[in-house]
């Protein structure tokens, strides 16, 4: 098992750039994902990475080996595809064992390997069926087994949910997750979906525009967002604009107590971030980092009340409890208090600034 | 719901009244003529090149033995439906293995570039007979094109030093002095086979252009080569495209008339032009050609049968 | 081994498109002799087809007015056909729809025997009128198949969402479905025109030598010697084709109409 290392690696379309020069490794026997909007690059960088696409720069490299310009049939990574894929005119069990049919393996190790690949895949038994008489779940599953037979080095998968309905999404996550921690491979996902990719990955690698505006683990990437971009996508953020001064963020009229931060200089634009379910919510104006709001509308979703809010400095959104004792009505004035710890203060990029 | 059931008693008898009207004419245009040429096929020639109904089996029977039977036998219009079906199965598989990998190649490209080479086919698709027999017959012919451009060129000169002109010679493919051309079966497969190219292009075209790009990299994922994915994924995906494809073609081809009646050698004629004689020409016999169109429909028949039967046969096998 | 495919691709168009330009070529032969590289090259070929030679004027009038009836007959008898089968799906509308494809599907030189005989019986035999209904006859699969391309194209929610807004059938035919098709229509109607045009076989039989069409008059003019004349006449006939193609592709899909899958797309 190696690492797989990326250096400098782009592609572009005449002069559309769909990945822009990055440098990235995926560690051996993690699961990462490739998480963004559609259109931000990221099946462009897996199928670089699977050798179906040539990058027009930069290097790849598995361990000490160097693999950019070898081809995706001598790679040896094991592929999921978005439609899976999967050849209507053989049964299970031959497209499962087609890697080592290719390879020239006998009858016989062709067809133990396809029994035991089905029933990692819970499918035994079903080998001899045609691809035509399986459910969605059951062809994902061949699909993964399939991807798996030729113990590829590196395992892709391109938003492999996609063609499930939602009810089955969540289950194959998780059974797709315990699949990979059991045989330890390196694997990469591309996903659209931040739920999906918070239930799966080890690391995720946020991208947009052909950009990575993110690497980090789920928890990193969900309360230490580097940027507006990434808190806005994964989940939903409360980001205010306001100025920086000192211990300070000054929003409008308001102002808001934070934790000092190194990394951004004094009196810079930045914006303020604070997760809906970190915020308070007070009939009574708390001392210090209450801003006054208007109750626009209430969201019970059982457990928590989703509410929304209108203030001064635009609208907010904020999760209590379904326990709560505040009797919350359509119109209510209320105070919502940013606690100090949890207001993360984001760099406001050239772009943001612009807009 | 009631403002259609209150007017279906009229609508319904319109209906009735206008798609018997179709069947009928249907029946009529497209069924009526195939009646016909069995009908008079059972019919005799009497005298005068005129000919008159009857139930006789006499026709089909002169066409395997001979007018002259029983005094002597004549293979001659059995010799007549093997060269039709020479000629027709020669070009129509020569087509669809020389099409196929260039139709491959079209539905790699963009959809605009593929509409550009659609239309270039189609319209040498509907390029009549005729004017194909025109142009290659200019091609061929001793005086220009091929023959002339080979021996201006040297080129003959030179086959005849390295003494590969008598391999020529023994094909049929060269008079004592020069290459020759037509009348050959050799030009008659040339043409028959520029006759269906666009046809085989335009007939692949849907089957292959349907095949899942993702299959292909997902069997290269898989460590296939270029030729491994041709012969496991393509191929088999698009066989009975191309088996289909072949048939029709074959079928087409049987009926072909001016590119026989131009190039192919006056022993080696097929029945199409049989049945215009006969019919049309110095015997004037109505039923015997229509007899003779009977046979080349029902030799046409049993081959597209034994066609579909191989390629069920194999499906079969497989699963 | 990149240069294989372009260079395949390039010999087959060279193979189909070196008769057509041959042909081309002879037409400016200024002898009577079709030679190639032409002679003295002239323009005045050109002139006789269109304007001097009566017997060529006369045949190419012949194939325009049969090309436009059979393409119209076509698609007049195509459109109930394919309507009722998309419409109804009953086996009395496919059995029709495959007796009306009967005669593409088989040796078009039997059916070219059956329809002289058929017109023999009913007066119609070397008449003009009887060799345009031949070609409707032989060309109806076509308009048949793709009409029914163009029906299929029509997503029937909104037929529903018409016939809640009060649409019967003569109206949703008229505001939903004819507009929808017509692309479709028109190239179905054209194939059928080009198709006629050139077709050989079939007038062969029909017309009984009582009149020609330009292709048959080629085909006469055979034995005698090919002139460049004739030549002349298949330039118009290409041209003609490469402009009715043109149009069915810039109006309508040309590949989808030919069965590519558009969700496939390269």
């Amino acid at each position: 098992m190696a690492d797989l290392r990326l250096d400098k690696i782009g592609k572009t379309y005449g002069v559309y750039t769909a990945v822009e020069d990055l440098n990235l490794t995926f560690e051996a026997g993690k699961l990462t994902a490739l998480l963004g909007p559609s259109g931000c690059g990221k099946t462009t960088l897996l199928r670089m990475i699977a050798g179906l696409e040539v990058p027009t720069h930069g290097r790849l490299f598995l361990g000490d080996e160097e693999i950019t310009d070898l081809k995706a049939e001598v790679r040896n990574f094991g592929m999921v595809f978005q439609s899976f894929a999967l050849f209507p005119h053989m049964s299970v069990a031959e497209n499962i064992a087609y890697s080592l049919r290719i390879a020239g393996r006998s009858r016989r190790d062709c067809e133990a390997r396809a029994a035991e690949l089905l029933r990692l895949v819970q499918l035994e038994g079903l080998g001899g069926r045609r691809i035509g008489a399986l459910s969605g779940g059951q062809r994902q599953r061949v699909a993964i087994a399939r991807a798996l037979a030729q113990e590829p080095r590196i395992f892709l998968l391109d938003e492999p949910m996609s063609a499930l309905d939602a009810q089955l999404r969540g289950d194959m996550q998780m059974e797709l997750r315990r699949l990979q921690q059991r045989l330890g491979i390196t694997t990469i996902v591309v996903t659209h979906d931040q739920k999906e990719a918070m239930t799966m990955a080890d690391r995720i690698v946020v991208m947009s525009r052909g950009r990575v505006e993110q690497v980090g683990s789920p928890q990193d990437i969900y309360h230490r967002p580097a940027n507006a971009f990434v808190a806005a996508f994964i989940g939903t953020a409360n980001l205010l604009p306001g100025l920086l001064h000192q211990d300070q963020i000054q929003v409008g009229a308001d102002r808001f107590q934070v934790s000092p931060e190194m990394r951004i200089s004094d009196r810079s634009e930045v914006t303020l971030f604070c997760r809906p379910e970190a915020l308070n919510l007070y009939r009574e104006a708390p001392p210090s980092n209450g801003l006054a709001a208007e109750v626009t509308f209430l969201r019970d979703l059982g457990p928590s009340i989703e509410v929304h809010l209108t203030s001064a400095q635009g609208d907010i959104t904020v999760e209590v409890s379904g326990r709560t004792d505040l009797d919350l009505q359509l119109g209510d004035r209320l105070y919502v208090e940013f606690p100090r710890e949890a207001i993360r203060v984001l760099p406001r990029d050239a772009e943001e600034k612009a807009a | 719901m009631t403002v259609e059931a209150s007017s279906l008693a009229p609508n319904g008898f319109r209906r009735l009244a206008s798609r018997g009207l179709i069947l009928a004419l249907v029946l009529f245009l497209s069924v009526a003529p195939f009646l016909l040429v069995i009908a008079v096929s059972l019919g005799q020639k009497i005298e005068g090149g005129a000919w008159d109904w009857g139930l006789t089996f006499e026709n089909y029977q002169r066409f395997f033995v001979g007018g002259d039977w029983p005094e002597s036998w004549s293979p001659l219009h059995l010799q007549q439906l093997w060269y039709s079906l020479f000629y027709a199965i020669a070009a129509s598989l020569l087509a669809v293995v020389t099409a196929f990998p260039f139709t491959w190649a079209m539905t790699q490209l963009s959809r605009r570039t593929q509409a550009l080479w659609l239309i270039f086919f189609l319209t040498s698709l509907s390029l009549s007979e005729v004017f194909v027999a025109m142009g290659w017959d200019v091609l061929l012919s001793n005086r220009s094109g091929l023959p002339m451009l080979l021996r201006e060129g040297g080129i003959t000169q030179w086959l005849k030093e390295v003494g590969w002109f008598q391999t020529f010679r023994d094909w049929g493919l060269a008079n004592p002095r020069d290459l020759r051309f037509k009348p050959t079966s050799f030009a008659t497969i040339l043409t028959m086979t520029y006759l269906v190219w666009p046809y085989a292009v335009i007939l692949l075209y849907p089957a292959l252009s349907r095949v899942d790009r993702s299959m292909l990299e997902a069997a290269a994922t898989m460590g296939a080569k270029p030729t491994a994915v041709m012969l496991s994924i393509v191929l088999p995906l698009v066989r009975l495209s191309l088996i289909g494809t072949t048939l029709l073609l074959f079928v087409f081809l049987l009926g072909a008339y001016v590119v026989v009646a131009v190039f192919a050698e006056p022993a080696k004629q097929t029945l199409s032009i049989a049945i215009y004689e006969t019919i049309h020409g110095l015997t004037l016999n109505a039923p015997f050609g229509a007899a003779q169109a009977i046979l080349l429909l029902v030799a046409a028949t049993l081959l597209l049968i034994i066609g579909t039967r191989l390629s069920r046969a194999r499906r079969v096998g497989e699963g | 081994m990149r240069w294989v495919r372009p260079l395949y691709m390039a010999l087959s168009a060279l193979f189909i498109a070196l008769p057509i330009v041959v042909v081309c070529a002879s037409a400016l032969n200024s002898g009577r002799a079709m030679l190639f590289p032409p002679e003295d090259p002239t323009l005045d070929r050109f002139l006789a087809f269109f304007v001097e030679e009566e017997i060529w004027v006369t045949a190419l009038r012949h194939s325009i007015i049969i090309a436009l009836g059979a393409a119209a007959l076509a698609t007049l008898m195509a459109w109930p056909i394919a309507y009722q089968i998309w419409k109804r799906k009953d086996g009395l509308s496919k059995l029709i729809a495959g007796l009306a494809s009967l005669p593409f599907a088989l040796p078009p030189i039997v059916f070219g025997v059956g329809l002289s005989f058929l017109w023999s019986f009913t007066t119609g035999l070397g008449e003009i009128w009887a060799g345009m209904v031949s070609h409707a006859a032989f060309f109806l699969a076509l308009p048949l198949v793709i009409i029914s391309i163009g029906l299929q194209s029509i997503d029937r929610a909104h037929l529903d969402a018409a016939a809640t807004m009060g649409a019967g059938e003569a109206v949703t035919f008229r505001t939903l479905i004819f507009p929808q098709t017509l692309p479709y229509t028109a190239s179905a109607f054209f194939f059928v025109l080009v198709l006629s045009f050139n077709e050989f076989i079939i007038m062969f039989f029909v017309s009984s030598a009582a009149y020609s069409t330009v292709t048959l008059q080629i085909f006469n003019s055979l034995r005698n010697g090919f002139t460049p004349t004739m030549a002349v006449g298949a330039i118009t006939f290409i041209l003609a084709s490469v402009l009715v193609f043109a149009l069915v592709a810039r109006f309508g899909n040309l590949p989808k109409l030919l069965g590519a899958d558009d969700s496939n797309a390269p």
